[in-house]
């Protein structure tokens, strides 16, 4: 990425325009206890223009969340890159859209998201809706949504190892969500491991 | 005679309502390295997992001792505690999870459970370094993630070398021969040669003699159809080799 201004890392929701050659990193996290409807949206207006999303959200108990992201490819040559992780048990709900609209004249475009749940109660709730919606004809485009559990194969082997049951969901937890967590700071970090370690 | 380590006495588990195990008696003396060889089916795997306590996997009958504790009493975790290892059939991938945190946690955990303090960094990972050599793993290793994109060979050695971290006094050997090539092999062979010692045992659960080749072992035992049918010398593995299972 070693051109164009840098755009500093912003944290949350919004709407944020990326003019050509900036880049714009954008990060959220949503905490056990955290209901709400988040909103993020980003124009790509300018060529060579280009936006990190990542964000997570722990659900453990009530909550209701909605996270709707929308990117919007305007002109040609921009990337936008997308990664959501959600955790969610009790009896949470959670709803993800996510919309990549990609304009005529955005050719050479590329972009991709991908949104992953672990559900950890039979009442948890995730619907996950992706979508694209392409205009041009010369782009790279992928998405892709899963709902799944914690792998009971890894627990086992874990623990037949020494390590004990909780401590062993909370390491299965901490690598799911890593891909989003690693640019994270390290307070935030902190945070979500101890958020963790109360979810079990 | 030495101590008695594993006493097995009248094992019945079934698997998903199907019972596998139909009677299993089995002693072990520390020092003694038993095989147990049976063709597919035979219940030699569910054996293995029912000592290690895997989740699905019910006892109906009969008990196990432990080094004198109650062993099916236990978490799988306490177990591994307790000095018992399962090297595993099909060794699991943990993405994200690297091979030197994994083991920093899997050995203070057991630290913590008894009483000791947690090892520091240089002593942890100068017994890494040692082990890994032991198993002619390459340093580099230590930074992957557990299993992940290893070959089958790695993974067989990746087992063996987490045996040695953790110094079991009784090691399972889920068909740790299947899938290696000879060198490969001898030098899972080696690694479980080095390891032994008059106070620690193990079980080598195989369909094949190959490894016993390498790793003599004091009692060879024949399972079929869920029960122990012959149980002899090291030379019983060369009449199974010539004969086959049929005529148990």
């Amino acid at each position: 990425m070693g051109h164009g201004r840098y755009i500093a890392p912003a944290f949350g929701g919004g709407v944020h325009t990326v003019g050509a050659g900036e880049r714009l990193v954008l990060d959220f996290v949503i905490l056990p206890g955290q209901s709400q409807d988040l909103r993020v949206e980003v124009d790509l207006v300018g060529e060579g223009a280009e936006v990190t999303l990542r964000g997570l959200w722990l659900c453990p108990a009530d909550e209701r969340v909605s996270v709707t992201v929308r990117v919007h490819h305007r002109v040609p040559g921009c990337r936008s890159s997308q990664l959501f992780k959600g955790i969610v048990g009790g009896t949470a709900s959670v709803r993800f859209d996510g919309t990549i609209i990609v304009a005529p004249d955005a050719q050479q475009t590329e972009a991709y998201q991908e949104n992953h749940n672990l559900l950890l109660s039979e009442t948890a709730l995730v619907e996950t809706s992706p979508q694209l919606e392409i205009y041009a004809d010369d782009v790279k485009c992928s998405h892709g949504a899963t709902v799944g559990r914690l792998n009971e194969d890894e627990l086992f082997y874990m623990r037949s190892r020494g390590i004990p049951e909780a401590d062993a969901r909370i390491l299965q937890m901490i690598s799911f969500l890593s891909p989003v967590t690693a640019n994270l700071s390290e307070t935030q970090k902190a945070d979500i491991e101890s958020a963790l370690s109360s979810m079990l | 005679m030495a101590d008695i380590l594993l006493d097995i006495r009248n094992l019945h588990a079934r698997v998903e309502g199907k019972e596998i195990l139909k009677g299993i008696d089995l002693t072990i003396r520390r020092g003694e390295i038993h095989a147990v060889m049976g063709p597919n089916g035979a219940g030699k795997s569910t054996l293995g997992a029912v000592l290690t306590g895997k989740p699905g996997y019910e006892v109906t009958e009969g008990s196990v001792s432990f080094a004198g504790r109650d062993l099916l009493a236990m978490a799988p975790e306490e177990r591994s505690w307790a000095g018992l290892f399962l090297s595993f059939q099909y060794p699991v991938e943990i993405p994200g999870v690297g091979i030197t945190n994994f083991l920093k946690t899997a050995l203070n955990a057991r630290r913590k459970a008894q009483g000791l303090e947690p090892l520091k960094a240089p002593e942890f990972l100068k017994l890494m370094k040692e082990k890994m050599a032991l198993v002619q793993m390459k340093p580099e290793f230590s930074k992957r993630e557990v299993n992940v994109g290893f070959s089958g060979g790695e993974k067989k050695r990746n087992e063996i070398f987490q045996m040695a971290m953790l110094s079991p006094v009784l090691s399972i050997l889920d068909e740790t021969d299947s899938g290696l090539d000879v060198d490969a092999l001898k030098i899972v062979a080696d690694g479980v040669n080095t390891l032994h010692t008059p106070e620690t045992s193990a079980i080598i659960i195989t369909h094949y003699r190959k490894l016993l080749d390498y790793v003599r072992p004091d009692v060879v035992h024949v399972l079929k159809a869920g029960r122990i049918v012959r149980t002899g010398g090291a030379d019983l593995a060369d009449e199974i080799e010539r004969d086959g299972f049929d005529k148990f």
